[in-house]
C-alpha cells in the first residue's frame, strides 16, 4: 500500500494505492488519521480516491471508521471512484450507508 | 468428528410466521408453473433441485446448541440455547440403541439464549446420566440454578436427578476430556464468553459465539488467528454486517461475516460455518447474507486457498 496527499481545489485528496489488508492497514490507518487532521487544520473535506486501490478487507473499512471518528463533525469524508471490486465490497459491508461515495474524484 | 447444528438463532427463539410460509408456498408455484408431477415424490425432487433454501428449506428459530460427535462414550455440546431441548429428544433416542448417558456441555457464557433449553433436557432427569458443565464462567452453577428458581420456572435444580457437574477451565490451557482436546479462549461480550477449540486426530472445529471484535483493538485479533489455525471448521458469530457492528450496534457483543472471513483467511481455516443469524432476519435476509459472505471471501481470495463457506441452519450436519 502507498499513499499519496495533496491539497488543492478546496480539499485534501488522499489516494492509498495498492492493497489494504491484514499487513498493510495499520500505514493506511495513520496516512487516513493525518489526512483527516491535515484537513481539519485546513477547514476543507476530505476526498479517499479509491481509484488506485485494488481492495481492502475488513480492517481497512474499520480504519475508514476510525478515520470517521476523528473527523466527528468538523472533516467531511468523501470516498470516491471505488474499482468494482470495491463498490460490492462497499455494499456487503453496508459501508456504502456509512460514508458518501462519489463516482470520481475530480472536483464537481 | 461430525458437527450437528441443534439452534442456531441468536438472542431470541423465532418460528415463522404464516406470511413467511406463504411467500415459499407462491415462490414454489410460481417456479413450477406449467409443470405436472406424477407424485408429491417427483414435486419434492424437483423442488429440492430448482428452489433456493429459503423456498424450500428454512434456517430454523432455535437458540445456539450444536453436537460435536466424535468423542469416546460421551455426547458433547455447545451451548444449551431453545435447540438443546431436541437435541435430549435425539439423545434418548440414541441411548436406547445403545449410547453412552454422559454429556459434556461447553457453555460459550450464561446469556439466556444460551442456557435457555436447559430446563427442557429430558436427559437431566435420568437418574442414570452423567451432566458435565464445562464453561470459562465460576458462576455457572449460579446462572443454571438461578433460571430453574420458582419465579421463573416450577421445577428446581434440585429436582433434576441426573448427576451434575461443574468445571471451570482455565484459559489456554488444553484438557483432555473423552479423547478429545479442548482449549479456551476469552472473547469480549458483556459478562465475558469463550470460545472452544476442540482437537482430535489432526482435525479441529472451533466454536466462537457472541464475540466482538472491536475495531478499537483490531492488535488483539492476533491472539483469535492463532486459535482459528489451521481449523477444518470454524463457527462464527456473524450476527450483524460490519457497518452496523461499528454503528448503531458497536458494544452490542456480535460480529459480523467478513470479519469472520478475515479471520478465517489469516489462520487458514478450511471452513467458515456462519452462525447465531439475527432474529429479525427472515429466510431470504440470511440467504442474501449467506450468499454476499461467499462473494466477499471470493472477492479477496487472489493466489490463496478458498476458504469455504456454509452457512449454519437447524439441523445441518457437517462431517469433518
Ligand atoms: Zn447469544
Ligand atoms: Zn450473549
Amino acid at each position: 500500500m502507498d499513499w499519496t496527499q495533496e491539497t488543492a481545489g478546496g480539499r485534501v485528496v488522499g489516494r492509498p494505492m495498492g492493497r489494504v489488508d491484514e499487513s498493510t492497514w495499520e500505514l493506511f490507518s495513520q496516512h487516513l488519521i493525518a489526512a483527516v487532521r491535515d484537513a481539519r487544520s485546513a477547514s476543507v473535506p476530505l476526498v479517499v480516491d479509491l481509484a488506485g486501490l485494488d481492495y481492502m478487507s475488513s480492517r481497512g473499512l474499520r480504519a475508514l471508521t476510525m478515520a470517521k471518528r476523528e473527523a466527528g463533525d468538523t472533516v467531511a469524508i468523501t470516498l470516491a471512484a471505488p474499482n468494482d471490486r470495491m463498490r460490492e465490497i462497499l455494499a456487503i459491508s453496508r459501508y456504502d450507508k456509512l460514508f458518501e461515495i462519489a463516482d470520481s474524484a475530480g472536483p464537481d | 468428528m461430525l458437527v450437528r447444528f441443534w439452534g442456531t438463532r441468536g438472542s431470541l427463539p423465532v418460528a415463522q410466521k404464516a406470511d413467511a410460509i406463504q411467500g415459499k408456498i407462491a415462490r414454489a408455484l410460481l417456479a413450477a408453473s406449467g409443470r405436472e408431477f406424477a407424485d408429491e415424490a417427483e414435486a419434492a425432487a424437483f423442488a429440492s433441485q430448482t428452489l433456493p433454501f429459503s423456498t424450500y428449506g428454512a434456517y430454523g428459530g432455535a437458540t445456539s446448541c450444536v453436537e460435536i460427535e466424535g468423542a469416546d462414550d460421551a455426547f458433547f455440546v455447545c451451548d444449551m440455547g431453545s435447540g438443546f431441548r431436541e437435541f435430549g429428544i435425539d439423545a434418548f433416542r440414541r441411548i436406547a440403541g445403545g449410547h453412552a448417558r454422559t454429556y459434556h456441555i461447553f457453555l460459550s457464557h450464561l446469556h439466556w439464549d444460551h442456557i435457555m433449553g436447559m430446563p427442557f433436557f429430558g436427559p437431566a432427569f435420568d437418574p442414570g446420566a452423567t451432566v458435565v458443565i464445562h464453561s470459562g464462567h465460576a458462576d455457572a452453577e449460579q446462572a443454571l440454578r438461578r433460571q430453574q428458581e420458582e419465579i421463573s420456572f416450577p421445577v428446581p435444580f434440585d429436582w433434576l436427578q441426573a448427576k451434575f457437574q461443574f468445571v471451570t477451565h482455565e484459559m489456554g490451557v488444553p484438557a483432555e476430556i473423552a479423547g478429545v482436546t479442548v482449549t479456551l479462549i476469552r472473547q469480549h461480550h458483556s459478562h465475558d464468553s469463550y470460545g472452544y477449540h476442540f482437537a482430535r486426530g489432526g482435525k479441529s472445529v472451533i466454536y466462537s459465539t457472541d464475540s466482538e471484535h472491536k475495531l478499537e483493538n483490531m492488535d488483539s485479533e492476533a491472539a483469535f488467528e492463532a486459535f482459528f489455525r489451521g481449523a477444518d471448521l470454524v463457527i462464527c458469530d456473524t450476527m450483524y454486517s460490519l457497518g452496523d457492528s461499528v454503528s448503531l450496534k458497536q458494544d452490542w457483543g456480535h460480529s459480523s461475516n467478513i470479519v469472520a472471513v478475515d479471520l478465517c483467511r489469516a489462520a487458514g481455516a478450511r471452513r467458515l460455518a456462519l452462525f447465531h443469524h439475527e432474529p429479525t432476519y427472515s429466510d431470504e435476509d440470511i440467504e442474501r447474507m449467506f450468499e454476499e459472505t461467499k462473494r466477499y471471501e471470493e472477492l479477496l481470495r487472489e493466489d490463496r486457498a478458498p476458504l469455504e463457506v456454509i452457512c449454519a441452519y437447524d439441523g445441518l450436519e457437517v462431517a469433518i
